[in-house]
């Protein structure tokens, strides 16, 4: 298991959280379980990066948290997309999209 | 941002409830994986086995989570603070001499460079002060085109510049004026000054209570007055019924119309304090504008510029006036040429207060050093007694910003509690030296800090700590840890880098409190230089006092000259008199005359400008009361009267220059320029030559006339019914302490004329030490900073020394060892600490030659490279920094070296 390649790559862990939201509200595992699992474990995420994250986008206004009962009757903080959070994703999505396409240009040449 | 902030706060003040939430999250997130592996068929134990390895760290994610918000910073700083503050508790000898440094050396400064900005480099307290500006004219030599300097304007100029001139919103004439004030208290002689009436609107100042003068007041001469703040409050106890209220000014009786605000001034000069008690209309009189006083540059003026007029453009405009007024000149001064200056007024006020500034700045700075310097030196034998616990601290995982943030942090705390510490001694200074002044000073209560040198010292003190804090970082980056911590306990060989700082700053140190101390010297004995002139005449057994004869009762010559004969003939029974005299000026106490003059027979040089000499005229034995030794004739006699040929003695330079050679006895001499029709004067004695105006100016010529001749002397130019001899100064040359006559001098005058105040009734030698008193003053000043400055200056020699005698403990106690006596160890860190002081005192005379130019200004009699200064100032340095480092040398000494070899 080698643990370099399950490492996301730097600075994509806020758009791919954002994104996962999307969808719908989650809590903190069901992030990290559905990004580990729509990237077909290849991706794996931490508690000590992603709860951090979480954090810092709650503070900055893009998710909001908010204590929910599980349907297994647990408690837990999810967490849903909010309209400057949507912004944000368009916005990181457009420039990744960018950077991928320079970065497929560079090792084509 | 909001959210952001508002939570960040709630975070730092409940840092439990956020530690909470974090951790019901994580517990949280641990349960879901635990449910989730549960569900793909891993046992419990093993499924909370792996999900405790997925979350790894929970200490780990906690902090990480926290350090997300800002709040984090925040809060890693106040617990550095906390760290900072329970070491520097730790170390209280060495926070608490760091901290007093710096506030000792903020603190002086600021409080005294506050009180005299308070004191007599006050603002000029009128509306908008940039647009004032001072007229004044030039006379312009026309055979050199040298103009000596500015000269005032004259009375019939005033109206004329007043009148034609274009660029002013407003233009005013002033003059200086004293006044003999009765109706309100003791008689009592006062400063005051003459307006015209467009003054206080050019000053833009309006009065406290009633009103100001009008220009028909001024033309109808009203006698209405505006009194100051400090008097309305010491001579009518602030009487709110002031107004209409009639007081006595030379006899003549006049109205209170209106009080002044409390900071006003007018004229005001920089950096002197006499000050006006009122202000009366100019209303000239007729004598004034007549053509006789047409070279009587009596007065000055302020004006108000149009919005948009340059002060050089004003001048333009006020020099095309000047031309105009020389048109009109009589013919007596066709030769005269005058040129009209326009400048910004305060600079023409500050002007003579300048060098003080300088001086009184350089001289903070060198304080502020000396105390930054410490300091500076304070922690670096910090930065070295931590070098260990720096290294244990990163090879624990600290990051380099991590110590370099800590260590910044104690340093500013340190400076910024010592800044802080140093306001507060500098406000309660200030609050102490207030209450020193007389509180009639105006503007005492707007003496505050001097938020200029508050803000230079702070921003010294904080610079000094960041320099320092930043030292132990960048030590720590080049000396690996692992050498440091491999050096084990032994600290004696370590940072001679910071050992080489320290000892420069130390060295720096000793170089300006010495060139401080040999200002402070050179002062010092130019004072006494200064006492000890001879002033030509004896000052000792000498009682002089000044009255003034009103004119309303004193109206003609007769009443005049009987006064004063009863006067002198009165004084001259008085037991205990040697003799007795009148002198219209009093020498030596900084009274300014010049008058030009003609000497017969006497070829100018070509391009000479004219010559000007003091005037005095005397009656009775002055010259003989004076002690002023007769060297040729006689003295005058009261056959020398109004009807006798004209006589004159002059001194024995003037003599000496215009008839070298010749026997000066019988030559001649007249008043004016060779087109003024004076008469001609003969001479009838020489007398020594005194210091006219103050021990520290040049003789000049001087021409003394019998009181009696003055005004026949100027034969046509005096209309018919002038007076004079109305007053002067009374000279007593008593057999006893003149202290001792005062009363007798003044139930004198009393018996003669009950109501005419006597002023300055004191003793020469008090007349004089008045004189001196701004030289005093410079010199105390300078003297307290130089005190402080070399008081700095051992603290610093003395932790140095001690700091590194500590540090050799360990080898003083091998020297021990292997036989070394307690006597050599002490000369050993003397030798050490002389070195310093040396290299210091080197510096130190250097730098004062190079400054010798500054000091120089405030010098008299005395060269800036005095040898005996120079070499006390540089011994008593020397001295008191071995005195400094006798202390710890005396320590090392006492030092058990098996003790000290086996504590290591």
């Amino acid at each position: 298991m080698g643990v370099s390649n399950r490492e996301l790559v730097q600075g994509t862990l806020e758009m791919l959280v954002l994104k996962t939201l999307a969808l719908e509200s989650m809590h903190g595992y069901g992030i990290a379980l559905r990004i580990e699992q729509v990237s077909d474990g290849v991706f794996r995420v931490n508690p000590g990066s992603l709860l951090p994250a979480l954090s810092r986008m709650e503070r900055a206004g893009r998710i909001r948290g908010e204590w929910r009962s599980t349907e297994n009757n647990r408690r837990a903080k999810y967490y849903t997309l909010t309209a400057a959070g949507r912004k944000a994703l368009e916005q990181e999505c457009r420039q990744w999209g960018r950077q991928i396409a320079a970065i497929e240009r560079i090792l084509e040449a | 941002m909001l959210r952001s902030l508002v939570a960040g706060v709630r975070a730092l003040i409940h840092p439990s409830e956020r530690n909470a939430q974090i951790e019901e999250e994580l517990r949280s997130f641990f349960a879901a994986s635990v449910e989730d592996k549960l569900r793909c068929g891993v046992s419990l134990e093993n499924a909370e086995r792996e999900a405790r390895a997925e979350i790894g760290s929970r200490e780990m994610v906690r902090h990480n989570v926290w350090s997300a918000g800002w709040e984090s910073a925040v809060d890693s700083f106040v617990r550095e603070l906390c760290v900072t503050a329970r070491q520097l508790r730790k170390s209280p000898g060495f926070a608490v001499t760091a901290i007093l440094t710096l506030a000792f050396g903020i603190g002086a400064t600021t409080a005294i460079f506050s009180i005299m900005e308070g004191v007599l480099l006050r603002p000029l307290p009128f509306l908008q002060p940039r647009q004032l500006v001072a007229l004044s004219d030039v006379l312009v030599n026309t055979k050199t085109g040298h103009a000596p300097g500015e000269i005032g304007v004259t009375a019939r100029e005033i109206l004329a510049y007043e009148r034609y001139s274009h660029a002013f919103v407003g233009l005013g004439g002033y003059q200086r004026s004293r006044y003999a004030l009765t109706g309100a208290g003791a008689p009592e002689e006062i400063n005051a000054a003459r307006l015209t009436a467009s003054v206080f609107p050019v000053l833009g100042v309006s009065p406290l209570m009633g009103r100001v003068f009008t220009q028909q007041e001024d033309s109808d001469r009203a006698q209405v007055t505006m009194i100051s703040y400090a008097m309305w409050r010491s001579r009518f106890s602030g009487d709110p019924k002031i107004l209409g209220r009639k007081i006595e000014l030379d006899r003549k009786t006049y109205e209170i119309i209106g009080v002044m605000p409390r900071g006003f001034e007018f004229p005001l000069v920089q950096g002197q304090l006499n000050q006006n008690e009122l202000w009366t209309p100019m209303s000239f009189t007729t004598d004034e504008l007549s053509t006789g006083n047409s070279a009587s540059w009596c007065c000055a003026m302020v004006g108000r510029l149009r919005p948009g007029v340059t002060p050089e453009k004003a001048q333009q405009d006020a020099e095309r006036v000047a031309q105009e007024i020389m048109r009109d000149y009589p013919a007596f001064m066709s030769s005269m040429h005058i040129s009209a200056i326009v400048r910004p007024l305060a600079e023409d006020s500050v002007a003579q207060a300048r060098p003080l500034i300088h001086t009184l700045f350089l001289a903070v700075v060198v304080v502020l050093f000396i105390a930054c310097a410490n300091l500076a030196g304070l922690l670096l034998v910090r930065v070295i007694r931590r070098r260990r616990e720096i290294a244990v601290r990163l090879a624990l995982g600290a990051s380099g910003a991590a110590v370099l943030r800590q260590s910044l942090v104690e340093t500013l705390a340190l400076s910024l509690a010592g800044g802080l510490i140093g306001l507060g001694l500098a406000t309660l200074a200030i609050r102490i030296g207030i209450s020193f002044l007389p509180e009639t000073l105006p503007r005492v209560e707007s003496i505050r800090l001097d938020w200029h040198v508050v803000l230079f010292a702070l921003g010294t003190a904080l610079l000094t700590g960041l320099l320092c804090g930043m030292v132990p970082a960048l030590a720590a980056a080049r000396t690996g840890m692992n050498e440091t911590l491999k050096d084990g306990g032994r600290t004696g060989s370590a940072g001679s880098a910071h050992a080489r700082l320290r000892s420069a700053l130390v060295v720096a140190e000793i170089a300006v409190a010495l060139m401080l101390l040999i200002a402070s010297g050179l002062l010092l004995l130019s004072f006494e230089k200064l006492r000890e002139v001879h002033l030509g005449f004896r000052t000792d057994h000498m009682l002089t006092a000044n009255y003034n004869l009103p004119q309303e009762q004193y109206a003609t010559q007769a009443a005049i000259d009987a006064f004063n004969n009863a006067l002198l003939s009165k004084l001259r029974a008085l037991p205990g008199v040697q003799a007795v005299g009148i002198t219209s000026v009093l020498p030596a106490t900084g009274n300014i005359r010049n008058s030009s003059f003609l000497a017969d027979g006497y070829v100018e040089p070509k391009g000479a400008s004219m010559n000007l000499a003091w005037p005095s005229q005397v009656m009775g034995n002055y010259i003989q009361a004076a002690g002023i030794p007769l060297l040729q004739g006689r003295e005058f006699t009261p056959a020398d009267d109004a009807k006798a040929p004209l006589v004159a003695i002059v001194n024995e330079k003037l003599a000496q220059h215009f008839w070298p050679g010749q026997d000066p006895l019988g030559k001649r001499l007249r008043w004016g320029l060779p087109e003024t029709p004076t008469l001609w004067i003969t001479v009838v004695g020489v007398i020594g030559d005194i210091k006219q105006m103050s021990a520290d100016a040049p003789t000049q010529y001087q021409i003394y006339q019998p009181g009696s001749q003055y005004l026949a002397s100027f034969g046509k130019l005096v209309p018919p019914g002038s007076l004079s001899a109305q007053g002067g100064s009374i000279v007593l040359r008593t057999a006893l302490p003149p202290d001792s006559m005062m009363e007798s001098l003044r139930a004198t005058v009393r018996s003669i004329d009950p109501q005419l105040p006597l002023t300055k009734v004191h003793s020469m030698d008090e007349a004089l030490s008045q004189t001196v008193a701004p030289h005093r003053f410079n010199a105390v000043l300078i003297t307290s900073f130089a005190a402080a400055a070399v008081l700095l200056a051992l603290m610093g020699i003395y932790s140095v020394i001690a700091f590194s005698a500590a540090m050799r403990t360990q080898e003083m106690a091998i020297r021990m060892a292997l036989g070394a006596q307690r006597v050599d160890i002490v000369r050993l860190v003397l030798i050490s600490g002389a070195k310093l002081a040396v290299i210091g005192v080197l510096i130190g005379l250097a730098g004062a030659a190079a400054a010798s130019s500054l000091v120089r200004s405030f010098l008299f009699q005395v060269s800036p490279f005095d040898p005996g200064v120079l070499a006390l100032a540089a011994i008593a340095v020397l001295a008191l920094a071995l005195l400094a480092s006798a202390l710890p040398a005396r320590r090392a000494a006492a030092v058990d070296p098996i003790e000290a070899l086996r504590g290591e």
